[in-house]
């Protein structure tokens, strides 16, 4: 191959190199994002179906929602039950509204697990893998919503939460309490379709809703939105949580770490190498000697 | 002799030495022994039913406080008052200032012990122990973790330690040789133990850095690692002054006389130190408070009770140091230490337990169960301290 | 940010200046304490020396 013929080919690589690097930046935009659940508040009736449904889908303790008058107290998810409808007494009536686990998209408990036991799928939903995890409770420590439960009374114990039914979203299904509300208050569905559905709802009836979606940057984003005819502080949310994704406070941190481990060596032994009097001129010795100065 | 029957032939010995060593000296029934016995055995108890029955059985950790005593004092606490290993290798080796040889095994071995029965303490919190290989051999690391971070220098610092005090091993034992390439290996172990303390120090308290909305502001900041690990170098000579007191009464017989003499130059000298650290760490906290704006929190009960830990056991012990090494005053000193290291614990307590999750109706205390564990093991670590002065070269004979 | 309004995140910075040269300057009113009273044992002794000797 002559300078001409090489020339010629390295333009046509070249030039048939740049589309292809047009087409990765488009697909940086992945098809496949995050996927979470809408709970629009207005439209729930406590009827705890929910609770049921998941409870039945993980062998959890299933509540005797006939019976029960669980409403009455508001309570929090438990090592029994991933999840709870709680009942509040408000201005515009009585609200109803299902607690579990927001799946973050930067979860504060996956950050903090040392083994990689809370993991964030790329799907979307956290969960929990009992082969890895050590039961030292440091993910409950970090978490801002307090969601992770502990089973303190067994001798293997679990950490207890919403896993978003990973299992059957892999079979093509929808979460098991998706699927049995009877009033669409939850709807499944990728994070960027909710986020559409739920501000047109807040559009079209802008008196009936809060302006607000709850999940849409708190902590950071959560996989779980919710919409509110009353503020979001009266319905038992947390509203002081702030927007920084929670892994952040500990980025600085962790940051610093290797600036650490290769700075502070080096320094100690300069000091050691400092300090070091063996090769110090001895004043009795070599400055009262006849002619030292010369 | 064949060079397979040497080996052999050291093992025995070794192994006939080891039993020799292994029977009791002195009295049986001291005060401390009749108090730590039954203590022992009852705590061993609680851990059978603890591991049987579940850490609910006999612990208050609640959903609200997964963390409590056993990690609360054993893990943040004690791991702060064994500071002073690295600080006085530091002053030591890296410093060179041999005043503060005679105290530098001492020191070691007691932080060495302080790691390897406190990371033990730590077993007996985790829900599911066996796992504990797991971000060990590396099936899972989560490095984006800061407890993953500690961890692993738990682990490595508690084996720095151990080198470093390998060498009083080797010559307790007789092997010359290894004692001699064991110590070649002091200035390198002294500089990564230097090196891991400050960043495990600095990660417990890094720990906590997630838990803003949980931890009452007047604790919570973003420095706490820095403050963690500056307490950790107070806290830790504090600890080497109130333990060097006691161990010089009870192994006075073990203490040479130019050492016991020397004793004296060495508290101060220590007590020096404590005070600038602290008076450096109230500044730092100083700054922190008026950089979050935290004025009107000071008039409630949560402000004076920050008050009491931060006046009454930083800024008034770093007075009491101050004055007792201008004005040689030793009974001063000593209960400067005490207090420095109560407010150590205090501070520990109060950002892993008191001020986190503050406003909960139902407050964690710990159960009587916890409390007998923890002094378990704490008198666990003396039998073995006991043990190891009494028969290897701790302490100075000079 | 929930509110559209002026926040000055610098407002402490003139109070952490004073406070830095507090630190400084009570800083090395300490070390002096704490160095004390040695000084005048050492300056007698060396004025003996060098008159004495």
């Amino acid at each position: 191959m002559d300078r001409r013929q090489f020339l010629i080919a390295s333009a046509t690589v070249a030039a048939g190199g740049i589309p292809n690097n047009n087409l990765k930046a488009d697909s940086a935009i992945e098809p496949k994002e995050f996927v979470g659940v809408l709970v629009d508040t207005t439209r729930c009736i406590g009827c705890r179906s929910c609770e049921v449904a998941c409870s039945e889908t993980h062998n959890n303790y299933v509540p005797d929602i006939k019976s029960d008058n669980a409403l009455e107290q508001i309570r929090d998810t438990s090592d029994k039950q991933f999840t709870v409808v709680n009942r509040f007494k408000t201005a515009k009536g009585e609200v109803f509204v299902k607690k579990q686990c927001l799946h973050c998209w930067q979860p504060a408990c996956a950050a903090a697990c040392l083994v990689n036991a809370m993991l964030k799928t790329k799907e979307g939903p956290v969960t929990w893998d009992g082969d890895k995890c050590m039961g030292c409770r440091f993910c409950m420590i970090s978490c801002p919503f307090d969601i992770p439960k502990f089973e303190y009374s067994g001798w293997n114990p679990r950490i207890m939460k919403c896993n978003m039914c990973y299992e059957r979203l892999q079979e093509g299904k929808k979460p098991a309490c998706v699927e049995s509300c009877p009033t669409d208050t939850l709807m499944f569905g990728q994070k960027r379709e909710l986020m559409e559905i739920a501000r047109h709802r807040v559009y079209s009836h802008p008196d009936k809703y809060v302006h607000h979606i709850y999940g849409e940057n708190e902590a950071g984003g959560a996989g779980w939105l919710y919409l509110s005819a009353v503020p979001f502080d009266q319905i038992g949310f947390r509203t002081d949580l702030g927007t920084t994704p929670y892994p952040e406070y500990t980025r600085e941190f962790l940051i610093s770490i290797p600036l650490i481990e290769f700075g502070v060596p080096a320094f100690l032994l300069a000091l050691n190498m400092l300090t070091d009097r063996k090769d110090d001129v001895r004043e009795d010795d070599e400055w009262t000697k006849p002619g030292a100065d010369k | 002799m064949t060079t397979a029957a040497i080996p052999t032939n050291e093992f025995v010995r070794f192994a006939k030495f080891f039993l020799q060593e292994l029977k009791p000296r002195g009295k049986w029934l001291t005060p401390f022994n009749v108090i730590s016995i039954p203590v022992i055995f009852v705590g061993l108890i609680i851990l059978y039913f603890r591991f049987t029955q579940g850490l609910g059985s006999v612990t208050n950790l609640s959903q609200q406080y997964p963390f409590g005593f056993w990690i609360g004092f054993d893990v943040m606490t004690g791991v702060a008052l064994a500071g002073g290993a690295y600080v006085i290798c530091f002053v030591v080796y890296v410093l060179r200032l041999e005043k503060y040889h005679s105290i530098l095994k001492v020191t070691i071995l007691n932080g060495l012990l302080a790691y390897i029965f406190y990371s033990g303490a730590l077993l007996l919190d985790l829900g599911r122990p066996w796992h504990i290989i797991n971000p060990i051999i590396g099936n899972s690391f989560g490095y984006n973790s800061v407890l993953f971070l500690v961890a692993w220098h738990f682990l490595l610092y508690t084996g720095a330690l151990f080198l470093e005090f390998s060498p009083t091993i080797a010559e307790w034992a007789h092997w010359e040789r290894l004692r001699k390439f064991l110590t070649s290996l002091t200035l390198g172990t002294v500089i990564v133990g230097i090196t891991l303390s400050m960043l495990h120090q600095s990660g417990i308290g890094a720990m906590f850095l997630m838990a803003k909305p949980k931890i009452h502001p007047l604790w919570y900041s973003e420095y706490i690692p820095l403050l963690y690990f500056v307490s950790s170098i107070f806290g830790g000579l504090a600890m080497v002054i109130f333990e060097g007191t006691i161990s010089s009464k009870v192994f006075s017989n073990l203490i040479g006389a130019k050492t016991h003499h020397s004793h004296e130059d060495i508290i101060l000298g220590l007590a020096k130190g404590a005070a600038i650290a602290m008076f450096v760490y109230y500044f730092f906290l100083a700054f922190i408070f008026m950089h979050g704006e935290k004025w009107n929190l000071i008039n409630t009960s949560w402000g004076y009770w920050y008050l009491v830990e931060v006046i009454g056991f930083v800024l008034i012990p770093c007075f009491m140091f101050a004055y007792g090494v201008r004005n040689r005053r030793f009974g001063v000193i000593k209960f400067a230490a005490i207090m420095t290291v109560l407010g150590v614990i205090l501070n520990r307590q109060n950002v892993c337990l008191i001020a986190y999750n503050w406003y909960v109706v139902d407050k964690y205390y710990p159960s009587w169960q916890e409390i007998t564990v923890t002094l378990m093991v704490v008198f666990v670590e003396i039998w073995v301290f006991r043990w190891i002065v009494t028969r290897m070269s701790v302490f100075s004979k000079e | 940010m929930e509110y559209y309004s002026y926040v000055n995140i610098f407002e402490t910075k003139g109070l952490a200046y004073l406070l830095l040269l507090s630190f400084l300057v009570l800083g090395v009113l300490l070390i002096r304490y704490l160095s004390g009273p040695e000084r005048k044992d050492s300056a007698r002794g060396k004025k003996t020396s060098a008159t004495g000797g």
